[in-house]
């Protein structure tokens, strides 16, 4: 039995350099085997292999806990290195994550600042046809085509004392339109429909956009009381 | 964590809400004057029903949500003073559903209640009666209640 201690304390020496537990154990099994196998093959040819183990299990266990305790600094030490890289590969992501957000609002400002483009282009358009001055237009239009695709519609519905039905309109359409469509449909003229959301009136200039509205948002209709 | 119960709940009731609800009827949470949004109560409007002498009326009901509902039925209020036999002088409306301890049973939508208060309007219970005036006149002179009702639907026209 001091022969096997004095064959294990440098083991734990080792051990102390890799702190973990588990790897601990598992460097002991192997070195148990391969330095000291005739000790080993003695006491397994002596006794019975199970409770050869149980023992070299025990004092190995032992031996930690006392070394612990007398190298509590060593042992505590370790851990901080391992956080420090768990912590540091979190700020990465955190990194990565604060420049995807970066480039979702740079996307976004591009979008909005597109749709600024696209309007002043239209507008400029509209202008230059009267004038007949395409040729610088059409350059710049074609490249805002795309944002006109990506306009956001809802589908809003529609509710008199018959019924309702849905309509699709932009967002940042004025009500105007479907209002006119809706009265055309319905043979009714449009100054004498009351349109509201939410128990109050919506201005034929409003958007969908400005009154947050949702997808699937009802509107109601109602003829104006006299 | 039963306010999380009641505030989802709300939160799905009022997103029904706006895609479909019963003609002339307004039920929105109130907005607070900072702009946010209290799910616990709403501001309601209630249409008299066609063909009854509470037509052309349109009554503004509160509903105030408690943290239990919808466990709890809420408190649904007209008015102080409003003139109807199940209501009471504080404005408070008794109506079996809304009775935790009778009809309440917590699947009820903000849907059911108001429909259900726009048919208590024209059919009051006398079994159950919350105020002495619309209860007198509605059991003693039918006429004279028939009129009180008719100016009462006056006094609230539509907002539009």
């Amino acid at each position: 039995m001091d022969e096997a201690e004095d064959d294990l304390e440098p083991l734990f020496d080792y051990s102390r350099v890799q702190p973990q537990g588990i790897m601990c154990l598992d460097d002991d099994d192997e070195l148990d085997s391969s330095p000291i196998p005739t000790v080993a093959d003695r006491k397994r040819t002596a006794d019975q292999t199970d409770k050869k183990k149980e023992k070299d299990c025990k004092v190995v266990d032992v031996v930690q806990v006392n070394q612990k305790k007398d190298e509590d600094e060593e042992d505590w030490l370790p851990p901080p290195p391992r956080k420090i890289p768990n912590s540091g590969s979190g700020f990465i992501e955190d990194k990565t994550l604060q420049e995807l957000r970066l480039q979702k609002q740079e996307l976004e400002s591009f979008a909005q600042s597109a749709e600024v483009v696209l309007r002043e282009v239209l507008e400029s358009a509209k202008r230059n046809m009267h004038h007949g001055e395409k040729t610088v237009v059409v350059l710049d239009a074609e490249q805002p085509s795309k944002p006109q695709v990506e306009r956001p519609k809802i589908v809003i519905s529609i509710q008199d004392r018959k019924g309702k039905k849905q309509y699709k309109i932009y967002m940042d359409d004025k009500f105007e339109r479907l209002f006119k469509m809706y009265a055309e449909k319905s043979k009714l003229n449009m100054e004498g429909l009351v349109f509201s959301f939410d128990g109050e009136k919506i201005s034929p200039q409003a958007t969908p956009k400005n009154l947050g509205m949702e997808d699937g948002d009802m509107i109601e209709v109602n003829a104006k009381a006299h | 964590m039963s306010g999380g119960i009641a505030r989802g709940r709300l939160a799905e009731e009022r997103k029904a809400w706006r895609k479909n609800h019963p003609h002339g009827f307004v039920a929105r949470p109130e907005t607070l004057p900072d702009g946010t949004v209290n799910l616990m109560v709403w501001n309601c409007t209630i249409p008299g029903k066609q063909g009854t002498d509470w037509e052309g009326g349109h009554f503004p009901l509160t509903l105030l949500f408690s943290e239990d509902y919808p466990s709890k039925p809420p408190k649904c209020k007209f008015p102080q003073g409003f003139f109807h036999p199940n209501v009471y002088p504080s404005g408070t409306v008794c109506l079996s559903i809304l009775n935790e301890d009778s009809g309440w049973r917590p699947a009820i939508t903000v849907k059911q209640i108001l429909i259900g208060i726009q048919d208590l309007l024209d059919q009051p219970n006398p079994a159950d009666p919350a105020q002495t005036d619309g209860y007198h006149l509605f059991i003693q002179d039918p006429p004279e209640y028939k009129k009180r009702v008719r100016q009462q639907a006056k006094q609230y026209p539509p907002l539009l």
